[in-house]
């Protein structure tokens, strides 16, 4: 008996699970249901306003219900959404970082979204039209739009206009060239003995971080940094990158107003914060952070130039991923254009501190009001006239971490900027072989 | 198994082989039918989450793309040989080693120290011991969270008192020659509370009157922690050492969380470089091979680690 009724209780588990497996709920008829990734690359509240403004969508569109899945950073967003299209059930919608654009275009992961823009009956121009043109670039592949943007950043220099003022300099009245800008530092940095007890300014050097400041720095140099309009090349080993990291090398090794190694972002602002630095280059998405927590007065101003003024565009754009069925294309593309109208684009840059894509949303009231209220939020749109595309090659991690690694053994002190920049470029170029030989080296 | 193969034998003898033994193999088959019909769902569950998975990381090891728009292709032991002779994966078995004996050494020590100082239970030892098992408790995340503010340069806790000491400020996590040791030591500071646990259950088990013994006899205190005490501990020395380089393989949340591998790799660790690989660099083929090399240098170790324990047992 005890035989029979284990096999009985066997038998029994056995197809419980063998049903649990193979009838999963079936799907009910209704609403289109669409899901939208979303990174919070800044701080938690970013989360409680996405709900907000999904409830708003799904209350306004009756057809449509879509759900806000947080994925954690961009890096994370990016390897979350990779893995969905891979699983073959790839999100509606994401909102990506908008130099990862490319590389998945080269990896066959986009939906070109001319056919939707060709199908609302407005031309490709008109639609793009609406948003600043530096935002474009990152946007528009091969004369295609594969991504909207949604909200941006550029870096900005901070400076505390108190501890300014204390050394005789006028915080209105910003240092316009890295000449200027050594000086201040000079002036801004107090020393006991050897030790410094007040560094002049500090720039983050982490992944991600570093990258974007070292094209910042080259742009303002003069130089590129990559190629627009080509996937396959970067331009480490050249004058104007060369210059740009020797100059930050200078201010840690030879002025001594930088501190020494790499430091991330959240370390320079807390450092700013505790009046430990007295200016720092920052994303303008850390404005709303040093708006709540400063205790002193601050300015923020554009990024000095040596040869011009110019800064990269940072931030992240809507997209469709590959393979996602036609209906919910089209319940996403409504989304898409809902959340990237001046409105919503006006309420999302109130309240997360990235500025807003869509230039019609500095024209509604409330950002009017806003903005007269607080002027700081003013700089990264301004900034915006000399603002180029952000670096997106073929793999831009990989590539970007080249550099990255290099530049933070010069801030180290281990080596010089020309023998990093040339082991930076031969590890890139090692790095997009594969790309090139089945592009720009592919001969006939 | 060792009893049951004479009796089989025996058995044999007396009757026709083959078909008894067949009639055998089916009646204990029988009689253990509901043990495997019972083991089935762990076991359709190991073959989809692990073993399949791991069936999987082989033959992703064996395929490549030469070219991203490429089809896979089968390239054999190309991956594993790709994988040998990139310097960041060198780079992170090296690091990997000083990892590992510097966070297996100090943890292992101060983890004996604390046991041996503990050993007695009243209520200040219970309270110490409570006290530095509190680490085990905090995941690595939080804990590396923790750290990640004790580490500001600086601005953080660590600077803020031994900055009056020092001329220069160390940036901890930010130079590439410091910033692998201040990952070693919220490693210490993490697993020896845990290790302790285990030399206090090994101290538990050093015969009493062995020890009344030798104090009759006149041993120190240090005669004998020498003589007797470290030779009674010799099976969790062995226990905790191969746990304590599994951990050093398994456990990057700190690597995540603070360093991300850099600066310059100086922080990259074995399993790091997998996912760099994997996630970073989409290199599914490579990552597997890492993978797969690193699965050979564990079971290696672990084997290893058996074979001594084992010899051990069959020695004493």
């Amino acid at each position: 008996m005890l035989f029979s009724r284990r096999l009985m209780l066997g038998l029994a588990m056995a197809g419980t699970l063998a049903s649990a497996l193979t009838f999963p709920a079936l799907a009910g008829e209704g609403p289109t249901e669409i899901d939208l990734y979303f990174p919070v690359p800044v701080d938690g509240k970013l989360a409680r306003d996405m709900g907000t403004l999904i409830k708003e969508f799904n209350d306004g569109h009756p057809d449509i219900k879509a759900t806000a899945v947080y994925t954690g950073s961009y890096d994370d967003t990016l390897i979350k959404t990779r893995a969905s299209i891979k699983a073959g059930k790839p999100p509606a919608a994401v909102i990506m970082s908008a130099n990862f654009l490319l590389d998945m275009q080269i990896e066959n992961e986009l939906t070109n979204l001319d056919a939707l823009i060709k199908a609302d009956g407005t031309t490709k121009e008109q639609f793009l039209g609406q948003f600043f043109p530096a935002l474009q670039g990152n946007a528009v592949i091969n004369r295609s739009v594969y991504g909207v943007p949604f909200h941006n950043s550029t870096p900005l220099l901070y400076i505390n206009a108190d501890k300014a003022k204390e050394a005789g300099l006028d915080a209105n009245k910003p240092p316009q060239t890295w000449a200027e800008l050594t000086d201040w530092a000079k002036k801004l940095t107090k020393r006991d003995g050897d030790k410094v007890t007040q560094w002049g300014i500090a720039i983050p050097c982490a992944y991600d971080y570093c990258g974007w400041m070292m094209e910042t720095l080259t742009m303002s140099n003069g130089g590129r940094y990559y190629n627009e309009e080509f996937g396959g090349e970067v331009y480490y080993d050249t004058p104007s990158m060369l210059g740009a990291l020797t100059w930050w090398n200078d201010l840690v090794s030879k002025f001594k107003v930088h501190p020494p190694g790499a430091t991330p972002g959240p370390a320079v602002s807390t450092s700013f914060i505790s009046g430990n630095a007295a200016m720092m280059m920052l994303s303008t998405g850390s404005l709303t952070y040093v708006r709540d927590n400063a205790k002193f007065n601050y300015k923020v101003a554009f990024i000095p130039r040596n040869v011009r003024n110019a800064v990269p565009i940072g931030g992240a754009s809507l997209i469709i991923p590959a393979g996602v069925e036609a209906d919910k294309q089209k319940a996403a593309w409504t989304l898409i254009k809902w959340m990237t109208s001046p409105e919503k684009s006006a309420w999302w840059s109130r309240a997360t501190g990235y500025f807003a894509p869509n230039m019609a949303a500095y024209k509604t009231p409330d950002m009017v009001d806003f903005l007269n209220k607080n002027p700081d939020a003013k700089i990264a749109v301004e900034q915006l006239d000399v603002a180029k595309p952000w670096f997106a090659t073929y793999k831009t991690v990989p590539v970007r971490k080249n550099l990255e690694d290099e530049v933070m053994l010069v801030l180290n002190g281990k080596k010089q900027p020309k023998d990093a920049l040339v082991a930076a470029q031969k590890a890139a170029d090692e790095t997009l072989k594969p790309y090139n030989a089945e592009t720009s080296l592919k001969l006939p | 198994m060792s009893l049951a193969e004479p009796a089989a034998l025996s058995v044999a003898a007396s009757a026709p082989p083959r078909l008894h033994l067949a009639r055998r193999f089916i009646a204990r088959f029988k009689a253990s039918l509901p043990a495997y019909l019972l083991l089935l769902p762990s076991l359709v569950f190991l073959a989809l989450f692990t073993y399949g998975a791991m069936g999987r990381v082989l033959i992703d090891a064996l395929y490549q793309r030469a070219t991203p728009k490429a089809p896979l292709r089968f390239v054999g032991l190309d991956n594993i040989r790709a994988v040998l002779a990139d310097p960041a994966f060198t780079g992170a078995v090296i690091n990997n080693l000083i990892y590992a004996v510097g966070t297996a050494i100090p943890s292992i020590g101060l983890a004996l120290l604390f046991a041996l100082a503990l050993a007695r239970t009243n209520a200040v030892t219970s309270a110490l011991r409570a006290a530095l098992f509190l680490p085990v408790l905090i995941p690595m995340v939080a804990a590396s969270a923790l750290f990640l503010f004790i580490f500001l340069p600086n601005v953080g806790l660590l600077d803020h008192y031994i900055g009056r000491l020092l001329p220069v400020l160390p940036n901890w996590l930010g130079d590439p020659d410091i910033a692998l040791y201040a990952i070693m030591i919220i490693t210490v500071w993490k697993n020896a509370g845990y290790y302790m646990l285990f030399f206090l259950a090994g101290l538990q088990a050093v015969p009493e009157d062995v020890m009344e013994a030798a104090h009759l006899d006149g041993a120190g205190p240090f005669m004998r922690l020498r003589y007797i005490i470290l030779p009674e501990l010799k099976p969790t020395f062995l226990f905790v050492i191969v746990i304590a380089t599994l951990n050093a393989v398994t456990q990057v949340d700190h690597v995540f969380v603070l360093t991300q591998g850099g600066p310059s790799n100086s922080t990259n660790l074995v399993l790091f470089y997998i996912y760099q690989q994997a996630v970073e660099h989409f290199d599914v083929g490579k990552a597997s091979a890492a993978t797969l090399l690193t699965l050979a240098a564990l079971m290696g170790l672990t084997a290893l680690s058996f074979r001594t324990m084992a010899d051990r047992e069959g020695g004493a």
